[in-house]
C-alpha cells in the first residue's frame, strides 16, 4: 500500500522482467526494428541529446534484461545477474522521459510507448530501484493529504475560487479540478469555474478533502498499489452525488479517468468522462454561452500529449477558440496527434527540470517565431512549466490557459469592460 | 565438410525453434492485463486489418517518417520475399507453377535486394542518424553477403542446379545428400545459416503490432466521445 511495500525487492522466483507487461506489450518489444526513427521527435533528444535514453535503446536495453531472466541460459542454469549500474542506468533513463508518446506516434512500427514507458517503470518499482528522487514519496503524501503537493485540503480551493459561482449538492454534471490546477496552475481552475458558472447549468463539485488525487502521478511513476482505493472511493463520492457527467480540464487526470478508471474500478463507470472544452463546446454551438467581445490577436493552441495522443480531443479547444469573435487560430508545426510536448509531462518535470525549462523555451520559441499574441495551453502542468521556463527567457509571449482567456472575454462583459 | 554443414544446417534450424519457443512462452506467460482501456469501445476491426494489409504491404508508417529510407527499406524487403519466393523451388517438388512465374523476377530482386541494402546502409553512413544499432549492421552485412554470393553465383560461378535441389531437398527430408560443388555455394549456404538463428523478431511481431496499432487509432476517437 504504501512506497515501503513497493520497495521490496522482487522475491527469486519473481525476478522475471515480464510479470507486469501485456502479452502485447512484450511483443512491442520484440517489434522495435531499432531504427531509431522515432529518435527524430523525442523532446528529450532534442534537449539532452543523448541517444541512450532513446526509445530503441531503452528497449534494447530490456531485452537483455528480459534474456536475463526468460532466455535459455536462464531457463538452463536460473536467471542471469544483471550489472547494478545497468538496472540504474536503464531506470533512470525511463524517468526522464516525459512519457509524451510521441516515439509511439512515430514509430515506424507502432509501438504504443505512451502505455509501455509507464509500464516499464512500474516493473522497476516492482524490483525496487524506481521510482527515483522525491517520487518515492508519492503514496505516504497523498495517503496522508489526499494531493501529491503535501498541500492542506483547506489550500485545495479557497484561495482560487470565485465567490459568486454557485455550487450545488447534487446534480448531473460534476467537476473535478484536479491537484496540480488547484495548487499549482490556479487561473487554470478558476477559468474553469467561471465559464461552468457562465454557462448556468447546475453542477456539483466534492468537497475539498474528498476531492483526492485522481492517482496519475502513482500510475506515471509506476506506482500502482494505492490506485484502487483512490478510484473507488472517487467514483462513489460522485455516484453519490447523482453524477452523470463528469468534467475537468486537466489532462492527465482525464487520460486515468477515461483510460484506466475502469480498470480499477473493475467495471464501467456510472457516469462519462468528459473534457471541459468538450462541454463548453457543446454549450457555444448550442447558445449556452456567447462570446461577446472581439478579440483581435493571434492565439496559438498547443495540444497537451495526454489530451491528444492521449484520448483523442483536438478538435473542442480549437472550436471553443474559434468561437471567440475576431480571434485567429495558428498552428504549431507539429499538432494535434503529433504535438511536440512542452516538457513537463511524466512527472518529470520537476526532477529533470532543465530539460523540462529547456523543452518548454523551444514551445515558447516557435509560439514567438510564429508572431502569435497568446500562447493557449490546456494542461496544469503545461501552465506551470512552461510559465517557469520563460522566466529568463529573452522570447516572451503571454501564456494562457484555454478557460482562463474564456473567462477573461466573459467577465470583461459581465463587468461592462468594453 | 558436408557433414559439417548438414550438422551446422540442423543445429541453426533448432536454434530458431528454440529462440521462437522462448520469446512464445515469455508473450503467453505475461499478465493479462489490459494495455489500455477501454478496450471495449467497439473498432472496427475489418477496416483496422485492410488498413494494415496497406500498412505492411508499403511501410506506410517508415514512408511518413523518412522517405530516403523508406525507398531502401521497402525494396529491401520485397526484394527479399521475392527473393525467398525464387529459392522455394528448390524446396519444393513438383515446382507450383507461381513460383516458376516468379523466378525471372526473383533474378531482377536478387539485384535489387543487393543494392537497396548498399543504398541503406551508404544512407545511414552519409545521414546524421542519432541511434545507430550495432546488431542490425551486423544482420544487414550477413544479408549482404548472402546476396553478394547468390549474385556471384549466378552470374560466375554457376553450381549444379540438380545437385543443390537434391541437396536441399535432403536436407528437408532428413535424408542428407551430398554437398553440391562449388565454394561460392557452400559459402552463400554458411551465411544463410548463420542468418537463421538472428533472424530479426519484428519479422514475425511487427505486422501484429502494426494491427493494434491501427485498431487503437480508429479506437481513439471513441475514448471521450459518444459511442
Ligand atoms: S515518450 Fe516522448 S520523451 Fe519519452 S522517449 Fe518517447 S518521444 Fe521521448
Ligand atoms: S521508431 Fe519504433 S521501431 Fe523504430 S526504433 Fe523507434 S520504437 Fe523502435
Amino acid at each position: 500500500m504504501t512506497g515501503n511495500g513497493e520497495k521490496k525487492k522482487a522475491a527469486p522466483n519473481d525476478r522475471s522482467f515480464t510479470k507486469g507487461l501485456s502479452p502485447l506489450q512484450l511483443i512491442e518489444i520484440d517489434a522495435c526494428t531499432q531504427c531509431g526513427e522515432c529518435l527524430k521527435y523525442c523532446p528529450v533528444q532534442d534537449v539532452t541529446g543523448n541517444p541512450l535514453i532513446s526509445p530503441p535503446e531503452k528497449i534494447r536495453v530490456f531485452r537483455e534484461f528480459i534474456k536475463a531472466t526468460d532466455g535459455l541460459k536462464a531457463r538452463l542454469l536460473g536467471p542471469q545477474l544483471i550489472d547494478r549500474k545497468l538496472l540504474e542506468d536503464f531506470t533512470k533513463a525511463v524517468y526522464e522521459c516525459t512519457t509524451c508518446g510521441a516515439c509511439g506516434q512515430h514509430c515506424t512500427v507502432g509501438i504504443f510507448t505512451q502505455r509501455l514507458w509507464p509500464m516499464l517503470r512500474k516493473e522497476m518499482v516492482r524490483r525496487g530501484l524506481g521510482p527515483i528522487g522525491p517520487q518515492v514519496n508519492l503514496p505516504k503524501v497523498i495517503g496522508e493529504t489526499g494531493n501529491p503537493y503535501n498541500r492542506l485540503a483547506a489550500e485545495r480551493f479557497a484561495p482560487w475560487f470565485p465567490e459568486h459561482v454557485k455550487v450545488v449538492d447534487r446534480a448531473d454534471i460534476g467537476y473535478y479540478a484536479g491537484c496540480t490546477g488547484a495548487y499549482e496552475a490556479t487561473p487554470m481552475v478558476r477559468g474553469d469555474v467561471l465559464v461552468l458558472g457562465a454557462i448556468g447549468e447546475p453542477f456539483t463539485m466534492l468537497p475539498a478533502e474528498d476531492e483526492v488525487c485522481c492517482g496519475f502521478p502513482l500510475f506515471i511513476t509506476g506506482q500502482h498499489d494505492m490506485l484502487e482505493d483512490l478510484v473507488s472511493r472517487l467514483v462513489a463520492a460522485y455516484q453519490a452525488k447523482a453524477v452523470k457527467t463528469l468534467l475537468c480540464s486537466c489532462p492527465c487526470c482525464v487520460n486515468i479517468m477515461s483510460r484506466d478508471w475502469p480498470l480499477f474500478y473493475k467495471k464501467e463507470l456510472p457516469f462519462k468522462i468528459r473534457h471541459i472544452t468538450q462541454f463548453v463546446a457543446a454549450s457555444m454551438k448550442s447558445g449556452k454561452l456567447a462570446i461577446k467581445r472581439e478579440l483581435r490577436e493571434r492565439l496559438i493552441y498547443h495540444d497537451p500529449c495526454y489530451l491528444s495522443r492521449g484520448v483523442g480531443i483536438m478538435e473542442e479547444p480549437r472550436a471553443v477558440l474559434r468561437g471567440i469573435p475576431g480571434a485567429e487560430l495558428l498552428e504549431f508545426d507539429r499538432n494535434r496527434l503529433e504535438s511536440r510536448c512542452c516538457g513537463a509531462g511524466g512527472a518529470a518535470r520537476k526532477i529533470f527540470s532543465e530539460n523540462a525549462i529547456e523543452m518548454g523555451r523551444h514551445t515558447i520559441a516557435e509560439a514567438v517565431e510564429k508572431k502569435a499574441d497568446k500562447l493557449v495551453l490546456s494542461c496544469p502542468a503545461c501552465y506551470a512549466k512552461v510559465n517557469e521556463a520563460m522566466v529568463g527567457y529573452d522570447k516572451q509571449i503571454e501564456i494562457v490557459d484555454i478557460m482562463e482567456l474564456l473567462a477573461k472575454m466573459i467577465e470583461a462583459v459581465d463587468s461592462g469592460t468594453p | 565438410m558436408t557433414m559439417i554443414l548438414i550438422a551446422i544446417a540442423y543445429l541453426a534450424y533448432a536454434a530458431f525453434w528454440v529462440r521462437l519457443s522462448l520469446h512464445a512462452v515469455v508473450w503467453l506467460r505475461a499478465a493479462r492485463q489490459q494495455a489500455a482501456g477501454p478496450a471495449a469501445a467497439p473498432g472496427k476491426p475489418l477496416h483496422a486489418f485492410a488498413m494494415t494489409l496497406i500498412d505492411l504491404l508499403l511501410f506506410r508508417r517508415l514512408f511518413a517518417s523518412n522517405k530516403p529510407l523508406w525507398l531502401g527499406s521497402w525494396a529491401f524487403h520485397t526484394a527479399f520475399f521475392i527473393v525467398i519466393l525464387r529459392h522455394l523451388r528448390y524446396f519444393l517438388e513438383p515446382v507450383p507453377d507461381f513460383i516458376v512465374q516468379v523466378q525471372p523476377f526473383g533474378v531482377f530482386a536478387g539485384y535489387l535486394m543487393a543494392f537497396s541494402l548498399a543504398y541503406v546502409i551508404f544512407l545511414r553512413a552519409v545521414t546524421k542518424t542519432k541511434y545507430v544499432s550495432y546488431q542490425n549492421y551486423l544482420i544487414l552485412g550477413l544479408v549482404f553477403l548472402i546476396s553478394a554470393t547468390g549474385l556471384l553465383m549466378r552470374n560466375y560461378f554457376p553450381p549444379d542446379l540438380v545437385d543443390v535441389k537434391s541437396f536441399v531437398m535432403g536436407l528437408v527430408a532428413m535424408r542428407p545428400a551430398p554437398l553440391p560443388a562449388g565454394f561460392f555455394f557452400s559459402l552463400h549456404f554458411f551465411f544463410v545459416l548463420l542468418l537463421v538463428p538472428f533472424l530479426p523478431f519484428h519479422l514475425f511481431t511487427a505486422p501484429f503490432v502494426a494491427f493494434e496499432a491501427r485498431k487503437r487509432e480508429f479506437r481513439l476517437d471513441k475514448v471521450m466521445h459518444d459511442r
